[in-house]
């Protein structure tokens, strides 16, 4: 699939003739290597401030370090960590999907909905919540890549529509009734792993290895680093567009379907606010809003951290309006650290070799660079 | 103010002020004649929730329509937005219906300032306003709701039999900035400085969210171990905080107070892990605001506000008959104290 761009290709666009220039002038491993680099540092930001806050809050609360509460902490950041996988997804293309929390909403009510009113058996009506996920996804991959619709504003419209719809199809009465086998998906034991982190290990372990070891990963990051170049390197990026906002429907329908076992009911008013929280997790987890960047690993280790100070605000009896503020500085925290990072690790490899070369985008590195390796 | 008829609206809603106590209590307004129904004027009456679908606006719309099938000649216009949130488009159904000429217009407001014009532009048409479960502030017009602070009172009061004095309880919030959350807060809070043994150590919102309620009560449960007592203030904090408490087997160990009534609740209630519901009226909201606006155009009737009450419901009294036809409400049995100060206006037989 990743054939290199040919010379004669470099006169279509100013972007890639810049491209190619850096690909023929400076050290493309040295390149791919410090943005490998930036990722892992900022995972690791990530992760040292998850675990500096963990040990805060041990000394604390004596209830923090407890497994009743740290389940809980696993649970509840289950959902959020799932949805986020697929907003990272979507962000690596140098997207948005602002419609998760509420395509969440839609496929919670109407899955249960297909349970209490169709009695269809649980397994099928979560099913059903799912492709409902996919559904919203597709449409949203659709406005984007073939009427060309900013991500943001097609999924902010996906957002009004799929509220709206959960809104008229329950008449904004939550759905109760859900039988009790459906439960076990939110609210059940393996032995003693609670059912939604079990759901979370499965798909870090499917999208990661998506991320990691499959074209589809590979392509969005290619597309997310430079669109134009992606194209004229052969990759179709309309359809891999399309496949990515489906997944990251699939993802948020099925993290809805989880919190509607949780409370066994579907609720109309679930995920408000959940794709900012989805976004923020990405961004604090090394995603980077100019595309090409984000891992798995970051986008969990962003819902943990989330999770964690709000569960420590409540702890500790913070004040709920305090929570916003501190999540609030923590996203403005990583992106400065983002773009500090992108200035002083991942550019500086092509500074000396392309320094007379204006730069028309920020992140431009060539996807003929995308080795096939593992890149977490 | 060329017409006599605004300054008499104007006096109607300053009456309020002093009125809330008079009319709860039963005592009505003067010049009452009854009048027989059928031989009065036709009156079309819109009435207006904050949304349609929501459970709750459909028992409003059942004590409206019951009133107006006993008065007689009154038809009931019911129509509202999709969504609580959407203000402007309440505000456009509610000009269409004043451009329209209907007799008299009852809403509830979803804004408290944002409906203010609203209401004006009716009065300055001659056209009677009353709203029903939120008003507007200033309220000038009679409102027709639940005295929130009232029943949050209750709550505390009900919390410190139950827990016979002593204990560390909790509040699920929903909408803080909304005034029904801030005055159930506000109540329950008051309430409680009554009891030097009960003690307020959590208070956590929800946005409506009952999965984030589910959230915010583990963890409260788990920074309050003795926590003995829960106040779910509406229907999503209810449904999240009694998962939890469910969840964490401490079903009947913790004293859980919840607001409103739905399907879950109620079951809740009757399998014990919930102690008491406070289930507001929206029926009486529809039904003492149609005859009390009927009598208004027909006989001059003077109206204020009024505080439709609530009932504190619980497992041993809900299948009583005042306390069932509260939960389920309709016309053939229809959930209206004998106090009711509109009740003689109309047969109910």
């Amino acid at each position: 699939m990743n054939d290199p761009p040919t010379p004669t290709k470099t006169s279509v666009t100013n972007a890639v003739t810049e491209d190619v220039r850096i690909l023929l002038t400076s050290r493309p491993w040295l390149l791919m290597w410090r943005r490998r680099l930036g990722e892992v540092v900022s995972q690791a930001t990530a992760l040292t401030a998850l675990v500096v806050i963990g040990v805060v809050l041990t000394i604390l609360s004596p209830h923090f370090l407890t497994y009743v509460n740290l389940s809980e902490v696993v649970v509840d950041a289950a959902v959020t960590a799932i949805v986020a996988v697929g907003e990272t997804l979507v962000i690596v293309t140098a997207g948005i999907d602002l419609s998760v929390g509420a395509v969440a909403a839609l496929a919670g009510v109407v899955g249960a909905q297909l349970m209490v009113d169709l009695k269809l058996p649980w397994p099928v009506a979560t099913l059903g919540g799912v492709l409902l996920g996919a559904l919203a996804g597709f449409v949203n991959g659709g406005l984007v890549s073939w009427i060309k619709l900013p991500p943001f504003i097609a999924t902010l419209g996906m957002m009004g529509v799929a509220r709206g719809v959960t809104f008229l199809a329950t008449g904004a009465v939550a759905v109760y009734g859900v039988p009790t086998g459906f439960t076990v998906l939110g609210q059940g034991y393996a032995g003693s792993i609670p059912v939604p982190a079990i759901c979370l290990i499965v798909v870090i372990v499917i999208f990661g290895v998506i991320f990691m070891w499959t074209k589809l990963g590979r392509h969005a990051r290619a597309i997310g680093s430079n669109q134009e170049a992606a194209r004229l390197t052969g990759i179709r990026v309309g359809s891999y567009l399309v496949l990515v906002y489906v997944l990251s429907g699939v993802l948020a329908g099925f993290a809805g379907m989880i919190a509607a076992s949780r409370v066994e009911s579907g609720q109309p008013n679930f995920g408000v606010g959940l794709e900012l929280d989805a976004i923020a997790a990405a961004v604090i987890g090394g995603a980077s809003l100019f595309g090409g960047q984000g891992t798995v690993a970051g986008a969990i280790v962003g819902a943990f951290l989330i999770e964690e100070i709000r569960n420590g605000s409540v702890l500790l009896n913070i004040n709920s309006y305090a929570q916003d503020v501190i999540i609030g500085v923590v996203v403005w925290l990583a992106v400065a650290w983002d773009i500090w990072r992108r200035r002083h690790i991942t550019e500086r490899a092509r500074a000396p070799a392309t320094a007379d070369i204006p730069r028309t985008s920020s992140a431009a590195t060539p996807p003929v660079h995308e080795e096939p390796g593992p890149r977490t | 103010m060329r017409r006599p008829r605004l300054r008499r609206l104007a006096l109607a809603a300053a009456v309020p002020l002093l009125g809330i106590a008079a009319c709860s209590s039963g005592s009505s307004t003067p010049s009452s004649t009854s009048s027989a129904g059928s031989s009065s004027k036709a009156l079309t009456l819109a009435v207006v929730p904050k949304a349609i679908g929501f459970d709750y606006w459909t028992h409003v719309e059942a004590g409206a329509k019951c009133a107006a099938s006993k008065l007689g000649n009154v038809t009931i216009d019911w129509n509202g937005v999709s969504a609580e949130t959407d203000v402007t488009g309440q505000v456009s159904l509610l000009n269409g219906y004043i451009d329209r000429g209907v007799n008299g217009l009852i809403y509830a407001a979803t804004d408290i300032k944002a409906l203010l014009p609203v209401t004006a532009r009716a009065q300055t048409a001659r056209m009677p306003v009353y709203n029903i479960d939120s008003g507007t502030t200033p309220q000038q017009v009679p409102l027709f709701a639940t005295d929130n602070l009232k029943g949050a009172h209750d709550v505390a009061s009900l919390m410190n039999t139950y827990l016979h004095g002593q204990g560390k309880v909790a509040i699920i919030e929903f909408q803080p900035g909304t005034m029904t959350d801030n005055q159930r807060k506000q109540g329950f809070v008051q309430g409680l400085t009554a009891y030097p043994g009960m003690h307020l150590v959590a208070d956590q919102p929800d946005g409506s969210d009952a999965s984030k309620a589910l959230t915010v009560t583990n963890n409260i449960l788990t920074a309050n171990p003795a926590l003995n007592g829960i106040f779910g203030s509406n229907e999503p904090s209810v449904i999240g905080a009694s998962q939890a408490v469910r969840q964490r087997h401490l079903s009947g160990k913790i004293v859980m107070v919840g607001w409103d009534a739905a399907p879950d609740e109620v079951a809740a209630l009757k399998s014990g892990e919930i102690s008491a519901l406070i289930v507001q009226n929206p029926f009486r909201m529809g039904f003492d605001s149609v005859i009390a606006m009927t009598e208004h155009i027909r006989n001059g009737m003077s109206v204020s506000n009024e505080d439709t009450g609530v009932y504190v419901v619980t497992k041993q009294n809900m299948n009583q008959p005042a306390y069932s036809a509260i939960l389920s409400p309709s016309c053939t049995n229809p959930p209206l104290p004998s106090s009711d100060p509109w009740l003689k206006y109309v047969h109910m037989s």
